[in-house]
């Protein structure tokens, strides 16, 4: 978790774009870019220095795309390492931080004193970031300790604190539970005994939440925080004896990330609507494919049962008042139905403010979406499991937050909810209803609009395609291909092992396994083609692929492949079938996408033909390999 | 020098351009903390934090304190790494 698990890796090129950062030549978008990662305490401060660095006109420029906020910082220990992670990840979201420090331990006199640095200083918040040591229970001794008085005295110090901000500087404090470090005196008996740290903490934290929710001031839960990275790590005595930071470096980063939520829910930039995936996302499985016996969700099974909290945690938050939405590639009609009569889907189709299910690009849906509910696009988490698509989204609409995902989907919730995308600083009974409300005025299942930039993101996919015919090795692949492709599948022909071999051997047949790779790894073997020759005329008998990489211009290539061997083998006309079943809409118009012109159409199958000589190669930016 | 120590120090001079980013020093074994302006306090935690998360270990306390030059960085990682 101190990885910050749910942002992606810093970009390999993060010093170039540093670099174009200080020309003033780096787009705001890919600003944003650059902050929605794991940065290092190096990289978050090069950063902050280049931003620094720039003249005013252009440091202006960025700051009117954030929203900004100036925050006072008291604390007992050094902070200057922090700033440059404060800075990053406010940007993170949606904020540009201002941060005034006082000076090393000048807690009480930055806040009492009216002429204060801090109070001088027009702040919208202040916080205090103190660690256990900043109070006298920590160094008093345990065998002296009068009962129920380090606790108390800490609150009240506090209480003074906090006063003296309010009255000076007509702030909100921002309060800090406390952590209690691994370490104990007399072991069990420790939490009872009067002066140990052990009870001394829980017993200023409880009494902390209690003040904190009795008044305007703000709670940043460090307690929390620790304990769930878990205290051994959390402390590092290296870092406090030699130079006072009160934790281990590695995470300042998280930290920073806590305070900034909190920033930004302060300045209603938290998330609104979480947009959710399908396939492999709120279920196990594929929908169009498995059917809705086949897919897992629901109790007695461990799949079924890891995929029933990720819809559980969706649920919660709905209540909760977080707007739902779904953004998946399949058919409708099938994606509801799913909702619908699959007995054990605890989410139900009038969970969701918008449903979008179809075959075009996620990130023109998901802009379809944001302005349907008539949110900022900022507002928006896309949850999917499938790395090229949050890449797609990620580089096309870098405003949308979207969240890396652990493969094992049981760790999928914990990933999330530490993410804390939905942070709040207070919680009315309105705020439970926003979701309903967003529901009514959002018209659901509604057509859609496209956008630009798909070509862009396809030539950065760096796809590598791989054309064979069938193979010995690659039958029983075939074959289950066959059998089991319902979506992408233009005629639905299943075929035996015994059968594909024989294609295999025939001189008549042209067959062809395609394999894909790009550079989120190997895709293995996505389409299957067979076609039979009869003279002049080829006919495509089978053509089916797999709808992990639809909409990335691979059946374009593949139709150029065929039209080359096509040509090699002397003929005129290619022939087309589509075979309409109740799973294959999405390739109606497949033929005709390609060029094809229809010659044939009854209920049964439609005939499309296509004149190879009329015809002009596709070249999508796909590479070809071995040829 | 083995192409294990070589292979440390090609890492640090990495972690160096990381954490300094004025260039007016010549990165090698000779370099010392009176070489490199920006290497202030502030910036030696940042460069043994980078080096700690590079290589996967913890510096002991009384090594830091001895901590001057790039030759003694180089050791004590190959010594926590063998």
């Amino acid at each position: 978790m101190h990885e910050l698990s749910w942002l992606p890796e810093p970009q390999a090129d993060f010093n170039e774009k540093c670099s174009q950062l200080g020309d003033g030549s780096l787009s705001i978008g890919s600003l944003r870019a650059l902050v929605n990662s794991k940065l290092s305490l190096n990289q978050s401060n090069r950063l902050f220095r280049e931003i620094n660095k720039l003249p005013p006109g252009e440091l202006e420029k960025i700051k009117s795309e954030f929203s900004l906020f100036k925050l006072g910082l008291v604390s007992n220990s050094t902070v200057d390492l922090f700033i440059p992670s404060f800075f990053t990840s406010a940007l993170r979201h949606g904020i540009f931080i201002e941060v005034i420090t006082a000076d090393f331990g000048q807690i009480i006199q930055e806040a009492l004193d009216s002429d204060s640095l801090i109070n001088q200083s027009g702040i919208d918040a202040v916080l205090l970031a103190l660690d256990y040591r900043a109070f006298p229970f920590a160094a008093n001794s345990v065998a002296m300790a009068a009962p129920g008085q380090g606790s108390a005295d800490a609150l009240e110090y506090l209480r003074t604190i906090r006063d003296g901000f309010h009255k000076n500087s007509g702030t909100v404090c921002i309060l800090q539970t406390l952590v209690a470090p691994p370490f104990s005196l007399l072991g069990n008996m420790d939490a009872q005994l009067d002066g140990t740290l052990r009870k001394e903490i829980a017993e200023f934290n409880a009494g902390l939440i209690l003040d904190t929710k009795a008044s305007s001031d703000l709670l940043l839960d460090v307690g929390t925080m620790a304990n769930m990275v878990g205290v051994y790590e959390w402390f590092d005595e290296r870092q406090w004896y030699m130079s006072r930071v009160p934790m281990a470096n590695k995470f300042i980063a998280l930290y920073a990330d806590h305070v900034s939520r909190l920033l930004a829910a302060m300045r209603g930039k938290s998330k609104k609507c979480l947009v959710l995936d399908l396939d492999n996302t709120l279920w196990g499985g594929v929908i169009g494919d498995d059917g809705l016996d086949g897919i897992r969700i629901g109790q007695g099974h461990p799949i079924g049962e890891s995929f029933l909290a990720i819809q559980q945690y969706a649920k919660e938050l709905n209540n909760l008042g977080v707007i739902l939405a779904v953004c998946s590639k399949n058919e409708e009609e099938i994606a509801l139905q799913a909702f619908k009569e699959h007995p054990d889907m605890l989410l139900k189709d009038s969970d969701f403010a918008v449903f979008v299910a179809n075959w075009e690009d996620k990130a023109s849906n998901i802009r379809f979406i944001a302005e349907t509910l008539n949110i900022g696009l900022d507002s928006l988490v896309f949850v999917d499991d499938n790395p090229a698509e949050r890449e797609i989204v990620r580089t096309i609409i870098p405003e949308v937050t979207v969240p890396e995902l652990p493969k094992d989907a049981s760790l999928i919730p914990r990933t999330l909810s530490a993410a804390g995308f939905f942070e709040m600083i207070s919680f009315t009974a309105d705020d439970a209803q926003r979701s309903k409300q967003y529901e009514e005025n959002a018209q659901r299942r509604v057509e859609f609009h496209k956008a630009g930039g798909v070509d862009e993101y396809l030539k950065s996919l760096d796809m590598k395609i791989t054309f064979s015919p069938f193979d010995t090795l690659g039958r029983k692949r075939i074959t289950q291909l066959i059998n089991k492709t319902n979506q992408f599948n233009l005629t639905t022909k299943r075929y035996t092992e015994k059968e594909v071999e024989a294609f295999e051997l025939s001189p008549e047949h042209i067959t062809i396994q395609v394999r894909l790779t790009d550079r989120f790894g190997d895709n293995g073997m996505i389409s299957v083609m067979i076609c039979l020759q009869e003279e002049d005329v080829i006919t495509i008998d089978t053509w089916l692929m797999s709808c992990r990489v639809i909409k990335r211009r691979v059946e374009e290539a593949i139709c150029d492949k065929l039209l080359d061997e096509a040509k090699d083998r002397k003929a005129r006309y290619i022939r087309g079938i589509f075979r309409p079943t109740e799973k294959n809409k999405l390739v109606k118009e497949h033929y005709k996408a390609l060029g094809f012109t229809e010659v044939e159409s009854t209920s049964e199958y439609d005939v499309w033909e296509l004149d190879i000589e009329q015809y002009t190669s596709k070249k999508p930016p796909i590479e070809v390999l071995g040829q | 020098m083995n192409t294990d120590t070589a292979d440390i120090l090609k890492k640090l001079e990495s972690i160096f351009l990381d954490t300094f980013t004025d260039t007016g020093y010549e990165f090698s074994t000779e370099t010392t903390r009176e070489d490199v302006d920006e290497w202030d306090s502030l910036n030696h935690i940042r460069l043994l934090t980078a080096i700690e998360s590079e290589f996967d270990f913890q510096f002991d306390l009384d090594e830091i304190e001895d901590i001057s030059t790039v030759a003694t960085i180089a050791d004590i990682v190959s010594n926590k790494l063998s």
